[in-house]
């Protein structure tokens, strides 16, 4: 046991030892990128597959000896809970939280809900602390009608590598009445932050489009019978039924809704566009559905060729768009990282975030940049169709989803 | 589809709803009305046995639904199926009262409650570890057969659920009123201190009540993987607490009472859905467990019992 006096002695030589381990640590140059996503609940598969995009770009830059000399630490924190049995804002609000707390995390990757966005959102701002979101396209996060809400530190920390469903939902609306011909749709949204979003954006279009809009109803995703909706959905028999929302309601929407109309066309968003979507719904029903992403269609780009080899290669699996979505997010982040350095500058959340907000980052995209409220200037949405390739495996997004086109914007 | 179609296809979907909630609803409702003790496992038993179920199908070398059956190879496979969940949430409910509840026997509050809610979260947490959170496919080798009545249709699954539903409840009675063991349970449920007199072994009763109420729960699970043709780790809650609902609704400790809750839920869940909204379901079923509750507190079914203080 120590004495007063023994302990009185050492106490300095613990202070000095602190403070070689923080020289050190400086020396040796590193940063911390946050990434925060749902790798617990119904999305885990997805949420998997964008932290291997993003772990790409960061590895590959490490290995070349990290931007401007500094290495990349990543730390993962996880915003699904068993609760939820999905993203949890709570949970997402904890974690932002955290990240703001730890002063080596110069920015942030995630999340991949726009409910968890709305969550985080504030709290980051409060940091001015930057994240880049692969995935979430709730238009309200980084719309200036909402800056006290979502932005009350005064400038853009939401970015985003995919564009919002201010443009996903009406333009697949415009896409349904110009190619699909529909005359009539049934809406149906999973009572979540992106999922009521979408929804209403691509009715208030469908509405402009003279589509019949036969009624909209919100599901409650930890139900597991829909069979009286879409029972109503079938007596109704409009020609076409739209989903927003994300893969928990999703795959329940797709099974049943092929159990009782095969034959209706069924669309949806950048939700049911993933791996999740195809393990659970499985084929048949599965096929045919049609889904959205708020990007283009970058898995078909011949750039991405080394991409998806290097990914297969390292993960074993096959990459979806909001893979690549992640890693042009860590691109630009390790570029910000990097001109930081040689400007001369700390390397800290505050100059990182104005780094970002200037980005012309060289990705698998292209150059992206952002406007004032953190929007990619990019806006592109594609639509795809499942269309069962039985050589593949039945959850290859790559394979089992087919590029149909680009959803035309509103004119 | 006219409106009688529109209706009698919600009514066919109110009755598989209401066959499932009445067989998990018979779990809550046999412990209950012997211990006197809510079960909360009981709603991850049976998500644990949906688990199971679709393991013994995929033992049969069934996946997803490209593995169509027909005939006695059908028979056979939902039998073993069937034989094998139901058994193995059996034994899966005997070992939670064993090893969790036996040991507290006699501790007076809510101790034995509060415990069964620990082991419905590790139940629930060991799926999510070992099975992942995602949705499973679950398999269904059923054809698609389907009849037309009047407009509505009627598939083959749905006259399976109601078929074994019906089977075990009609089981479940049997047992209950006509066999010695039934009547020792019945005896325990009025006294287990003047049955234990009379030389009921309460202990094997208790034990009894276990695995046939896990046993239901485990034939619910299977009917509602091959109805969704979907599981996760999540079903467990909503199904468990509508059918918990259910339980007291029809009276709990009332074993036709729990048939008849589970029902009358479906065809609330169906026809409130057809009628106003689905995001009013819950609201409907609550409002009427409340209306229930203030003018008959025992339920629809349940007899206030004298013999209990």
């Amino acid at each position: 046991m120590l004495s007063r006096r023994t302990l009185i002695v050492q106490l300095p030589a613990f202070g000095l030892a602190g403070a070689y381990v923080m020289r050190a640590s400086a020396a040796d140059k590193s940063v911390t990128i946050g990434i925060n996503l749902p790798f617990t609940g119904a999305d885990a598969h997805d949420a998997q597959l964008i932290k291997e995009g993003a772990l790409l770009a960061i590895d590959d830059a490490n290995a070349k000896g990290g931007p401007g000399g500094y290495k990349i630490n990543v730390i993962l924190l996880d915003d699904g809970s068993a609760t939820a049995g999905q993203y949890d804002p709570a949970q997402a609000a904890t974690n932002a939280r955290k990240m703001v707390a730890d002063e080596n995390v110069v920015a942030a990757i995630g999340p991949q809900m726009s409910g968890s966005g709305k969550a985080m959102a504030p709290i980051l701002s409060q940091g001015n602390l930057a994240t880049i979101t692969p995935s979430s396209t709730n238009p309200d996060i980084t719309d200036p009608k909402f800056a006290s809400t979502y932005m009350p530190g005064g400038k853009a920390i939401y970015f985003r590598t995919v564009t919002t469903d201010a443009f996903q939902g009406p333009n697949m609306a415009n896409y349904m009445a110009d190619t699909l011909k529909i005359k009539s749709v049934y809406i149906l949204d999973d009572s979540g932050a992106y999922g009521v979003g979408l929804a209403n954006a691509y009715e208030a279009q469908a509405k402009k489009r003279g589509v019949n809009v036969m009624g909209h109803d919100q599901l409650d995703p930890k139900e597991a019978d829909y069979t009286t909706i879409l029972t109503k959905v079938k007596s109704m028999n409009p020609d076409a039924l739209y989903y927003g929302g994300v893969a928990q309601a999703g795959v329940k929407v797709v099974k049943q809704s092929y159990d009782i109309m095969p034959k209706m066309i069924r669309a949806g968003g950048d939700g049911v566009y993933g791996a999740e979507i195809l393990k659970g719904g499985g084929f048949p029903a599965a096929e045919g559905l049609y889904a959205t992403i708020a990007a283009p269609d970058l898995l078909a780009n011949p750039d991405s060729e080394t991409f998806i080899k290097s990914f297969a290669a390292k993960y074993g699996e096959q990459p979806e768009n909001y893979s690549i979505t992640a890693y042009d997010a860590a691109l630009v982040i390790i570029d910000a990282i990097e001109r930081v350095a040689k400007s001369g500058k700390p390397v800290d959340h505050n100059n990182v975030r104005d780094a970002i907000q200037d980005s012309q980052a060289k990705t698998l995209q292209g150059a992206v940049s952002f406007d004032k409220n953190g929007d990619i200037t990019s806006r592109v949405v594609s639509v795809f169709q499942i269309t069962h390739d039985p050589k593949s495996p039945d959850d290859d997004v790559l394979h089992q989803y087919k590029y149909v086109g680009v959803a035309p914007a509103t004119s | 589809m006219s409106w009688e179609a529109v209706y009698l296809q919600q009514v066919i979907n109110g009755l598989s709803l209401g066959a499932m909630y009445a067989l998990l609803a018979l779990g809550f409702t046999l412990v209950y009305g012997i211990l006197e003790l809510i079960n909360f496992a009981h709603f991850n038993v049976f998500m644990v046995s949906s688990f199971i179920g679709m393991m013994a199908l995929e033992f049969l070398g069934l996946s997803g639904q490209s593995h169509i059956l027909t005939g006695l190879a059908l028979a056979g496979v939902l039998f073993f199926a069937f034989v094998a969940t139901m058994l193995a949430a059996g034994l899966l409910g005997v070992a939670i009262e064993r090893f969790a509840l036996r040991p507290l026997r006699g501790i007076p509050g809510t101790v034995g409650m509060i415990t069964t809610i620990g082991v419905s979260y590790i139940l629930f947490n060991l799926v999510l570890l070992t099975k992942g959170a995602g949705s499973f496919n679950f398999p269904n080798p059923m054809p698609r057969i389907s009849w037309t009545i009047g407009g509505a249709v009627l598939d083959l699954r749905e006259v399976l659920i109601w078929g074994v539903a019906l089977v075990l409840m009609l089981g479940l009675h049997l047992f209950v009123n006509k066999t010695r063991l039934g009547k020792a349970m019945r005896a325990t449920a009025q006294d287990s201190e003047a049955a234990r007199m009379m030389g009921v072994d309460v202990d094997r009763v208790i034990l009894v009540a276990f695995f046939l109420g896990s046993a239901l729960a485990g034939a619910a699970a299977l009917i509602f993987g091959l109805y969704y043709n979907y599981t996760s780790f999540i079903i467990g809650y909503t199904a468990g607490l509508r059918a918990f609902t259910a339980a007291v609704l029809g009276g709990i400790g009332s074993v036709t009472g729990a048939m008849v809750g589970g029902i009358i839920i479906g065809l609330i869940e169906a026809l409130g859905g057809q009628m106003i909204a689905v995001r009013w379901t819950d609201v409907i079923i609550f409002s009427l467990l409340v209306l229930v509750l203030v003018f008959a507190p025992t339920g629809l079914m349940g007899r206030a019992n004298p013999t209990k203080s």
